[in-house]
C-alpha cells in the first residue's frame, strides 16, 4: 500500500502491514446527503471539496457519497452549482 | 443516461494523480478544512514526501495513536518551539546521504507565527531547502480555542471573550505571508481552500523551488468548531474571504510579488464576518476598524506588487535573487 521508496522498514513500535487505524465516521452524520442523478451535471465539485474524499465516481454519470465515512457536513450540498444534493435528515432513514 | 456530459469534470481533479495515502475515517471535525488540505498535499505532492508537525489538531492524526497510525506517510513529530528546525536537520541529512526527499513541515499558525517563528526565519535565513505549510485557522483551536497572532480584530476567543470588559480582541493580526516575503525566500504564496486549482499550482511550484530553498505556503483553512461557523460554509469562507480582500491570493519568487488572482470588485467585510458567530457581537465601528485594516494590508500588497513589476532592480541585487 506504502509508495515510499526510502524507507524499507519502520521503527520497532510499528509494523508496515498492519492495517490502518479508522474510525466509523459515518456514525456521527445527522444529515445524508443524497444525489440527484438527473440533476448532476458531473462536474465532480463536491468530490474535489469533500474533506474526507467519500464522494465516489459512479460510472461517468453521476457521484455519491460513501455512506460509511460520510461525516454528514454538508459541504457537497452547498458546493453542487447545480443543487442536485440534498441533505435530508437520518431520521427519515430509520425504518 | 447513457449521453451524459463527458469531459465537463474540473481540472482540479487531474492535479490529484496519487493515491490518498489516509484511511477513510479520521477523527477531524466534519467540515473541517485542515483535512481537505492534508490529503489533498500528498494527492498532489506524491506519497514520497516526509512530513514533520507539532501538536496541533494536525497532530493526533499525523502522529498516529499507540503502535497503529491513520496513514502510510512518514511523520516527525516535534515540539512546537522547534519545527522548523527539526526540518532541517532531517534536510541535512538527507542531503548528506544522498537521497532527493520532500520535506513538508506541516504547522498551524501557533507554531509559525508565535512560538515556533523563531527558527521559521531561521531557517527562511539560511535557505533550507525544503516546503514549511502553514495552515492558518487563526488560533489555538486544538487546545481550546485561544487566541494567536494571526486571530483578527474583534474575534471572540476563550482568551478574547466578548464580555462587558472584552469585546473580542482588541489588537490587529500579524500578516505572516509578507514577513516571509520579505526575507526574500525562493518562494512565498498564500492560497485559500476555495481555491483548490490555484493550490494545486502553488504546492507544485513549492516543490520545485525548493531545490533552491526555502519555500513557504500560507493556507487559510477555516475551522468550524472554532469560529462558530456552519460545517457546509467552510468553503464559503474561503471564497468570501477572498472576495473580500481578508485574505488575498498572492505569490512571491524571490521577494517579487505577484497577485494570482485580483478582485474587481471586492465586497465589504462584513459579508465575511456574517458567515461566522465569532463575529457576531462587532458593531458598525468595530467592522470600520476590521475594514481599514483590511485594505490597509492589501493596498500595501497591491503597491509591492506593482513596485517589484515596474522597479528597476540593480543587477547584481537580480543576479542574488535568480542564483540563491
Amino acid at each position: 500500500m506504502s509508495s515510499n521508496r526510502y524507507f524499507k522498514h519502520q521503527g520497532p513500535w510499528s509494523d508496515a502491514a498492519d492495517p490502518l487505524m479508522c474510525t466509523d465516521t459515518g456514525d456521527w452524520r445527522t444529515k445524508r446527503p443524497v444525489v440527484d442523478k438527473e440533476k448532476c451535471i458531473f462536474c465532480g465539485f463536491c468530490a474535489i471539496y469533500c474533506p474526507i474524499g467519500v464522494m465516489v465516481m459512479q460510472g461517468d454519470t453521476h457521484f455519491e457519497a460513501d455512506l460509511d465515512f460520510c461525516k454528514g457536513c454538508g459541504i457537497c450540498a452547498k458546493e453542487c452549482p447545480k443543487g442536485a444534493i440534498i441533505m435530508i435528515s437520518e431520521g427519515e432513514f430509520v425504518s | 443516461m447513457a449521453e451524459k456530459k463527458k469531459g465537463r469534470l474540473t481540472k482540479v481533479l487531474d492535479y490529484l494523480k496519487h493515491d490518498d495515502p489516509f484511511s477513510k475515517g479520521v477523527a477531524f471535525c466534519p467540515g473541517c478544512g485542515l483535512e481537505l488540505l492534508l490529503r489533498f498535499i500528498p494527492r498532489v505532492l506524491g506519497n514520497d514526501i516526509v512530513i514533520t508537525g507539532t501538536p496541533s489538531c494536525s497532530a493526533p492524526v499525523l502522529l498516529g495513536q499507540n503502535n497503529q497510525s491513520w496513514h502510510t506517510l512518514s511523520y516527525f513529530g516535534t515540539l512546537m518551539t522547534g519545527a522548523a528546525a527539526n526540518a532541517t536537520g532531517l534536510v541535512r541529512y538527507y542531503r548528506k546521504a544522498g537521497i532527493d526527499n520532500t520535506v513538508v513541515c506541516f504547522n498551524g499558525d501557533g507554531t509559525a507565527n508565535d512560538i515556533g517563528f523563531g527558527n521559521l526565519s531561521g531557517a527562511a535565513e539560511r535557505n533550507e531547502p525544503f516546503i514549511y505549510i502553514c495552515y492558518d485557522n487563526e488560533g489555538y483551536m486544538n487546545t481550546g480555542i485561544q487566541k494567536s497572532g494571526t486571530t483578527p480584530f474583534g474575534a471572540t476567543t476563550t482568551t478574547t471573550p466578548y464580555g462587558t470588559v472584552s469585546r473580542g480582541k482588541n489588537l490587529r493580526r500579524m500578516n505572516l505571508g509578507l514577513k516571509m516575503a520579505m526575507n526574500k525566500i525562493p518562494y512565498t504564496a498564500t492560497a485559500t481552500l476555495s481555491d483548490l486549482d490555484d493550490l494545486a499550482r502553488k504546492l507544485l511550484k513549492a516543490k520545485e523551488a525548493k531545490e533552491r530553498g526555502f519555500c513557504f505556503l500560507h493556507v487559510f483553512a477555516p475551522c468550524p468548531t472554532g469560529w462558530g461557523a456552519d460545517p457546509a460554509d467552510t468553503i464559503e469562507i474561503c471564497r468570501q474571504a477572498v472576495k473580500t480582500n481578508y485574505f488575498p491570493l498572492w505569490e512571491a519568487e524571490n521577494g517579487r510579488i505577484r497577485m494570482t488572482k485580483t478582485v474587481k470588485k471586492p465586497k465589504p467585510v462584513n459579508t465575511y464576518t456574517k458567515l461566522m458567530k465569532k463575529f457576531n457581537h462587532m458593531t458598525e465601528a468595530d467592522h470600520v476598524i476590521l475594514q481599514d485594516d483590511v485594505d490597509y494590508e492589501y493596498c500595501l500588497l497591491g503597491g509591492l506588487s506593482v513596485l517589484e513589476a515596474e522597479c528597476q532592480l540593480p543587477v547584481s541585487v537580480k543576479d542574488q535573487g535568480e542564483t540563491s
